[in-house]
């Protein structure tokens, strides 16, 4: 691979150095109504010819043919074309945008205006991003776009975030489109090393994209459609995000000084209306039985929540200096979560720079990131069983128990005691870099090399001491520790021609890219801890770890060690599998047992694009992709992924009056492909030793060699064919603009692990089902700017979108949305079944109560049954308004969705009569069925628990304040903003919040189908107020 | 026109170049790729050996659980009931549908039997045509054959997959009878290149060929089901009691002392045992208060006997405490006076009315109420904590710990389960030759001489020896198959919803099998 960088990187240059060099030039100043524009593009029309403008404004471009037109622009400007007619001197004076359909947007491999898109795309610019505080960069950008919907899993800091693009296209776990930060697509999967279970349950891992910093984007591009992702190819099919990163192009000549300083106040946004002890022992009485009373009255849940400050602070650097620019960043934020010991800590630096030489022909780009997060999670878990979690704990514990970490409940959680012995951290670097090398080799034709560099690396330390009660770490305590490493390379090469003929232009791509992806790493667990201390055990386990690897010589996979082992047992698989037994140490931990994975996916592709235009109206794109994975076997290994659009701008045509600014006609058509979720080298036949556990008593059976995988050669690519068309409108100058999509999304040959025609060597393995997921939709979006004044500005937007999802042509039935807690043990909410949305619930119709208070059902017991039902929602949608007045500014912003249902897992679990018969601790409403519902009662999966989850969030509201000053003084700028999130939610729904969903590990779900909206003791999402000021200096 | 070309010559080249950067074939870096793709000839493990320990861990871990083929057995049956306790064994109604012998062709445990029996089949397949050498590939028959003898006798048809045969090929069906006699045959070719093993030896906890007898000896005695003949064939009984005298020539023999047995410490009565937690024998059954070592926390509350069964034996009907006059194999409770710290509170057998800790108190339920085991059940939904008796054979102290007993008990009954015990063989020897027409009474009592306080029955007929089996086996995975063959599955007992209806006799083939394989037919009456 290092052999193929260099060649590829020689080739490039020699090509890139025969271009032949013609000199003539214009120069001349960019303007805006404050004075001079640096950092505005200025291109000779037609060509990839191009340049921006210095500090003072200034540009100079040569090779400019005497008949060429130049375009200059600038986001947030509207774009202008000039004809050269032989002048030397252009100066230009940009006027402020209001007109955003002249924005340019980011799009594969390029950038185009929204007015010359042929596809679905939206762009989010930094303005228009989501205040307040932001985790993760989906948030910036979270409602803003019809069709998009966006969910954090949880208000946890750092926690998943589900994006769906258009709809639920796969039916496996990875729904997520495709993230390109500056031009490097990002590997799917978690970066941050697993924490194991330590008793309670396993949890998803956490949002691989917090590395980034989000005051460092600059823009953030959605490609919604197949024309538009098409070549993404293999990745497409889920829509693709581009990340675009700040430069230091709007830096001063002298250099720019940005600081920016947030301090933000969280609290639970809602908590559960627990009983306190004189309710409780009423309750209990009124159930007919007798209640433990310890005498105490303990608020169980202010013992596991808080209300909690958090900062976050940028510090920014930004130079142009004519032949580039430099911007250089520093970010710390620490976000503390509202359930305790939970945070996440960002630490991110970033350098962006880009060079121009040769006269500008030659342009070298960098960006670089250095970031580490540290994540500090509670005992939560979305596969908690019968004794729950921590939230679990606290919503059934008895409050007449003693607030106390000692207190031994005998067979359940003491909360207090859980949070107090338990510790889950995990640390991680992630150094993200990017260099590109542009070159104009004729004034049509460009060459362009990429280099891209991923690394993360990752750390986790996880314990549950033997002091903790009833929670799974035994007499022994349990330990675990994980590394992972991942690396991500890129590299890249296109060709971009550009070229105008009479009345038509030319823009072809050709690329070739290769990604290769390696994840390794290991896990290791460790029992027998001598001490309870937290610190003390993560240490004893890493140096443990640390003894038997000294002692471990030469290649392996495994080893383990306990006194109930023959030494140390080292499993090694290479030159040939066998197991060594080696002579043990003392170590700190009794028993330890590690696992090491190393594994290398590779993506090689060949894209091209063709943009033909006809007089300004009659727009063509044509793409094509062909991807190979080492994913796939010698009969599929190549899938080839085609597109085509067309685009009609109505309103150049002559028929079309003043008064319609905007009107544009789209129609595409695209093939995408997906093979997010199959894991490394699944159509191979593979052998590898087998995990082993540790018991209570130490015991590690030593592992024996075992195939992992099938031989599958016909294993293929997952397709999506697209068909869709859309109207772009705009009426008086754009002052109202819209526009309308509909779309038909086909989803083939649809992975996953299906269960294996026993007998087999996997009761599970990888194929592609012979069944379609369908996605219809119309989106919709609109803007209005209602008043355009000197001192008032007053913009509304909207945007909803429909989206109707159903699963055909499927022989079969899967359950799906495991129902956790006590009694529920095998317990499921939805089946996939031919005919049905993805995520439709499946259960039995409650119908009250029988005489003896046990719960009757439609058809008896065991009768569960579709409803029509689904965790989809129908209608998402978004409603925006912003206004300012002189120097005052305020946005509010609403979000919501609609049609969809929430299986509420939480009071199925926890808030039936079954449960304070069991003597705990219940909300109000269980306290009316006293006299219906018997305390013995069974509490099944049933519709009784199925709630709608229509909601309208004020996800933010936000006023800020520039202050003016004259710009002579140190200061430039300077800002204050108060921001508030999720200020109140209208919904019917009962539980905490109805935008969560629990998300298990991978390995945590049945028939390894995903979950979505299964409510079972989700972290509480917080309301936050947040306080935030801003100089440039 | 110089101008056009050079880089349309220069993309080719570049173009052309770099398809030869890669070839996306994926490197041997943490797994053994065994395999070649294009030929789908079988390439022998690297490490039969290796494999074959490795099965052993399966078939331990996957009998080990309360739930699939220990469930499938037992909560079937006469012998044990999971009643829905509160929420608590709610769990979808898969324990209940297994009592009313309502379980339908998507029951989680009967999917998970297919599965977990089915892949140990494959894997044993895989070492023996890898070829090691000939002890292994025996070793590896016996596990197929122990394997396969459970698909066979739960679902009638037997699917088989070659070793080369890839995903894309939909595995044979073997019928009943024809899977029989494959397992006949991989038993009758392991047979002489296993070793012998004799009580107590370490070898008990693999394939020996006195286990290989045994797993004989249950083929031929339940062959008229499996033939579908419905009549006991003189030559197939004969062949049960020479595989019996064939393991009793070796010095097994019935021990004395009931439940010491079920203690990992020697005794001549385990052939075979496998390295599976039995955790879950113990916790299920125990309340949430009881004494549980090992699961802090507390039992799990669950399993319990049905009253009929638990009158099947001698002694008191309503208590059984030590001295009460009931037969050994009920076991006892202990009360204020005999509890200690050597049996932690609990007792043996069946645990029936007020429990104790182990210093002699008396536990409470949740409710801080005495915990007294109900010996009724009246339905199996809306039930509290103490209702039904509790049955247990392993006990969750060790005595034979040598550790303080104020440190954590580490060694109770761990990996440890018996599978193949010789009174189970001896039971069999007198149900082969009252099959033939002669006289079982004299075996049975022979056995129920080492039997504390079970006096000898005057004469024994089918209902006798069934129930026999039933006192001195129960939970232990084999009533089903034996009420089956005493044609007694389909009869009614307590709770139990469908009666009379021989097609419960098979589990149904899971509905998610007969998608993946067109050539399996589901069983009639479902």
């Amino acid at each position: 691979m290092k052999q193929l960088i260099l060649r590829c990187i020689f080739l490039f240059s020699a090509i890139t150095w025969a271009g032949v060099l013609q000199a003539q030039t214009v120069n001349g100043t960019i303007t805006e109504p404050n004075g001079p524009l640096p950092g505005a593009n200025v291109l000779v029309k037609g060509t990839t010819n191009g340049t921006t403008t210095d500090f003072d404004g200034n540009y100079t471009i040569n090779d400019v043919p005497q008949n060429a037109t130049l375009v200059f622009s600038y986001v947030g400007f509207a774009q202008q074309e000039l004809a050269v007619n032989g002048r030397s001197v252009i100066d230009v004076q940009m006027s402020e945008d209001s007109n955003a359909l002249d924005e340019v947007v980011v799009i594969g491999y390029g950038q185009t205006t929204v007015k010359d898109a042929t596809g679905a795309v939206s762009s989010v610019t930094s303005e228009d991003f989501n205040k307040g505080v932001i985790s993760s960069p989906e948030q910036l950008i979270q409602g803003k776009t019809s069709g998009v919907q966006i969910a954090q899993n949880s208000g946890e800091p750092g926690a998943g975030v589900s994006i769906r693009i258009r709809g639920t296209s796969s039916v496996r776990s990875n729904n997520n489109p495709l993230f390109v930060v500056d031009g490097v697509p990002l590997p799917s999967g978690d970066t941050s090393a697993s924490t194991g279970n330590l008793g309670i349950g396993s949890s998803s891992a956490r949002n691989p994209l917090s590395f980034l910093n989000p005051s460092d984007i600059e823009n953030i591009s959605i490609l919604k459609d197949a024309s538009a992702t098409a070549i993404y190819g293999s990745r497409g099919a889920n829509g693709v995000v581009i990340v675009t990163t700040k430069s230091g192009r709007g830096g001063s000549q002298n250099g720019t000084f940005e600081f920016s300083s947030e301090t933000s106040y969280s609290q639970p946004a809602d908590e559960f209306d627990l009983l306190n002890r004189a309710q409780f022992l009423s309750a209990v009485q009124a159930f007919g039985s007798t209640a433990q009373d310890l005498g105490n009255d303990t608020d169980w849940q202010s013992y596991v929540t808080r209300n909690v400050a958090s900062t976050n602070n940028n510090l920014a650097y930004s130079q142009n200096y004519g032949s580039g620019n430099v911007r250089a960043t520093f970010n710390y934020a620490d976000q503390l979560g509202v359930i305790k010991e939970s945070s996440q800590e960002r630490i991110t630096g970033r350098i962006n720079a880009s060079q121009r030489l040769f006269s500008d022909k030659l342009r070298l780009t960098l960006q670089s990131t250095l970031s580490r997060v540290n994540d500090e999670a509670p005992p939560l878990s979305a596969t908690a069983g019968s004794t729950g979690d921590v939230l679990g704990a606290a919503y059934a514990a008895n409050p007449t128990w003693p607030a106390d970490t000692n207190f031994n409940p005998g067979d359940r959680i003491n909360p207090i005691n859980l949070l107090d012995n338990w510790v889950s951290q995990v640390h991680t670097d992630r150094f993200l870099v990017n260099f590109s090398a542009e070159y104009d080799i004729f004034e049509s034709l460009t060459a362009k090399g990429t280099v891209g560099y991923d690394k993360s690396n990752s750390t986790s330390e996880a314990a549950i001491a033997s002091s903790s009660f009833n929670a799974g770490a035994g007499d022994t305590g349990l330990g675990f520790r994980g590394n992972l490493e991942k690396t991500n390379r890129l590299f890249e090469f296109t060709l971009n021609y550009n070229k105008d003929f009479d009345g038509s232009t030319i823009d072809a791509l050709a690329g070739y890219s290769f990604q290769d992806f390696r994840s390794q790493g290991d896990n290791t667990s460790g029992r027998g801890f001598s001490s309870t201390n937290l610190n003390e055990m993560a240490s004893d386990l890493k140096n443990s770890k640390n003894i038997l690897e000294s002692l471990v010589t030469g290649s392996y996979q495994s080893y383990g060690f306990s006194p109930k082992t023959t030494g140390i047992f080292i499993t090694r698989l290479f030159p040939d599998p066998t197991i060594d037994n080696i002579d043990g140490a003392s170590t700190p931990v009794q028993a330890v047992f590690t696992d090491t994975y190393d594994n290398t996916d590779e993506l090689q592709s060949f894209f091209g694009r063709i943009n033909y235009t006809i007089a300004n109206k009659y727009l063509f794109t044509a793409t094509v992709r062909a991807d190979g994975s080492s994913k796939f076997g010698p009969n599929n290994k190549y899938g080839y992924f085609p597109s085509g659009a067309f685009a009609w701008k109505i309103n150049e045509e002559d028929f079309i009056g003043d008064n319609v600014s905007t009107l544009k006609l789209r129609v595409n058509y695209g093939i995408t492909g997906n093979q997010d979720g199959l894991g490394y080298g699944q159509y191979l036949r593979q052998e590898r030793y087998s995990g082993t556990g540790i018991s209570n008593d130490l015991t590690i059976n030593e592992p024996g060699i075992t195939s992992i995988a099938f031989v599958n050669p016909n294993l293929k690519w997952e397709e999506t064919t697209q068909y869709g068309a859309g109207i772009d409108f705009g009426f008086n100058n754009d002052r109202f603009n819209g526009s309308v999509d509909v779309y038909r999304k086909e989803t083939r040959d649809l992975l996953l692990s299906i269960p294996s025609a026993q007998p087999a060597a996997q009761p599970f393995v990888f194929q592609n089902l012979p069944a379609k997921v369908l996605n219809e939709g119309i989106e919709l979006s609109l803007n209005y700017d209602i008043l355009q004044n000197e001192d008032f500005g007053w913009t509304v937007g909207f945007n909803a979108a429909y989206n109707k999802n159903e699963i055909q042509d499927f022989d079969g039935q899967i359950k799906a949305g495991t129902i956790r807690g006590s009694g529920l043990t095998n317990a499921f909410s939805q089946q996939l079944e031919s005919g049905q949305p993805l995520y439709s619930f499946y259960l039995r119709v409650f119908e009250g109560y029988d005489e003896s208070g046990n719960p009757i059902f439609e058809g008896g017991i065991d009768n569960q049954q579709f409803l029509g039902k689904s965790a989809l929602p129908d209608v998402t949608g978004g409603f925006s308004t912003s206004a300012n007045y002189k120097n005052w500014d305020a946005a509010i912003y609403f979000n919501g969705q609609f049609g969809n249902y929430i299986y509420n897992n939480t009071a199925n679990a926890f808030f039936t009569a079954g449960q304070i018969g069991s003597g705990n601790n219940v909300i109000q409403d269980v306290v009316n069925l006293a006299g219906i519902e018997s305390p013995q009662a069974e509490a099944s999966v049933s519709t009784r628990f199925l709630e709608k989850g229509d909601f309208v969030r004020l996800q933010t509201a936000s006023v800020g304040y520039n202050v003016p000053l004259s710009g002579e003084g140190v200061f430039k700028s300077m800002r204050f903003s108060l921001t508030g999130q999720n200020l109140f939610v209208i919904t019917g729904y009962s539980g905490l919040d109805p935008e969560v969903s629990t998300v298990p590990a991978t390995g945590d779900l049945l028939n390894g189908i995903p979950i979505a909206g299964v409510d079972y003791s989700s972290f509480p999402r917080p309301r936050i107020y947040s306080f935030g000021f801003n100089v440039t200096f | 026109m110089n101008f056009i070309h050079k880089p349309i010559i220069a993309s080719v080249l570049v173009i052309s170049f770099l398809s030869s950067c890669t070839d996306l074939e994926i490197d041997e870096t943490d797994s053994i790729i065994t395999r070649d793709v294009e030929t789908g000839d079988f390439t022998p493990l690297t490490n039969p050996a290796s494999a074959l320990n490795d099965l052993y861990n399966k078939a331990g871990g996957d009998f080990s659980t309360q739930e699939d083929m220990f469930a499938i057995s037992e909560i079937t049956t006469d012998e044990l009931l999971v009643p829905t306790r509160g929420t608590d064994w709610g769990d979808n109604g898969v324990w209940r549908q297994l009592h009313t012998h309502t379980w339908r062709s998507d029951h989680q445990f009967i999917l998970n039997s297919w599965n977990k029996l089915n892949g140990s089949v494959f894997r044993a397949t895989e070492i023996i045509e890898s070829k090691p050498e000939a002890s292994v590939v025996a070793e590896a028959k016996f596990l197929r054959a122990f394997n396969m003898f459970f698909v066979m006798d739960f679902f009638g048809s037997v699917p088989f997959r070659g070793v080369n045969e890839g995903p894309d090929v939909d595995p044979m069906i073997m019928t009943r009878s024809e899977a029989f006699d494959f397992i006949e045959k991989d038993l009758n070719e392991a047979l002489p290149d296993l070793e012998t093993v004799t009580p107590g030896t370490d070898n008990t906890n693999k394939a020996t060929k006195e286990a290989v007898k045994f797993l004989l000896a249950k083929l031929y005695l339940n062959a008229s089901v499996y033939k579908g003949t419905d009549t006991f064939d003189n030559a197939d009984m004969q062949k049960v009691i020479d595989n019996v005298d064939g393991i009793a020539a070796k010095g097994f023999a019935i021990q004395e002392g009931y439940f010491q047995i079920f203690e990992p410490t020697d005794d001549t009565e385990t052939i075979l045992w496998l390295k599976s937690d039995i955790g879950p024998r113990i916790w299920t059954t125990l309340h949430y208060n009881q004494n549980a070592p090992d699961n802090t926390g507390g039992g799990w509350n669950g399993f319990a006997t049905l009253a009929e069964f638990y009158d099947s034996f001698e002694g008191d009907p309503n208590t059984n405490f030590v001295g009460d006059g009931q037969e050994e194999r009920r076991g006892f409770v202990p009360d204020a006076n005999t509890a200690n710290a050597k049996n932690i509170g609990i007792g043996y057998g069946f645990l029936i009315n007020q429990q104790y800790d182990a210093d002699g108190s008396i536990l409470k339920d949740r409710q801080g109420q005495p915990l007294q085991f109900s010996k009724d059940i009246p339905s199996l939904v809306g039930n509290g904590e103490a209702q039904g008796m509790r049955v247990i054979k392993y006990h969750p102290y060790d005595p034979t710990d040598t550790e303080d007993a104020n440190t954590p008990l580490f060694n109770s009954f761990r990996q440890n389960e018996i599978f193949f015990r010789y009174a189970d063989a001896h039971l069999m020897k007198a149900e082969a030759i009252m099959r033939m027409g002669g006289d079982a009474t004299a075996m049975v009592n022979e056995l129920r001489s080492h039997r504390a306080d079970t006096p000898p029955l005057p004469s024994v007929g089918e209902t006798e020896l069934l129930a026999e089996r039933g006192r001195e086996l129960y939970d232990e995975l084999w009533r089903r198959n034996d009420l089956i063959r005493f044609g007694q599955f389909t009869a009614p007992w307590a709770l139990k919803e469908v009666t009379g209806d021989p097609t419960k006799n098979l589990f149904p083939i899971p509905e998610t099998a007969l998608l993946s394989n067109p050539n399996l037919v589901q069983n009639p009456g479902y």
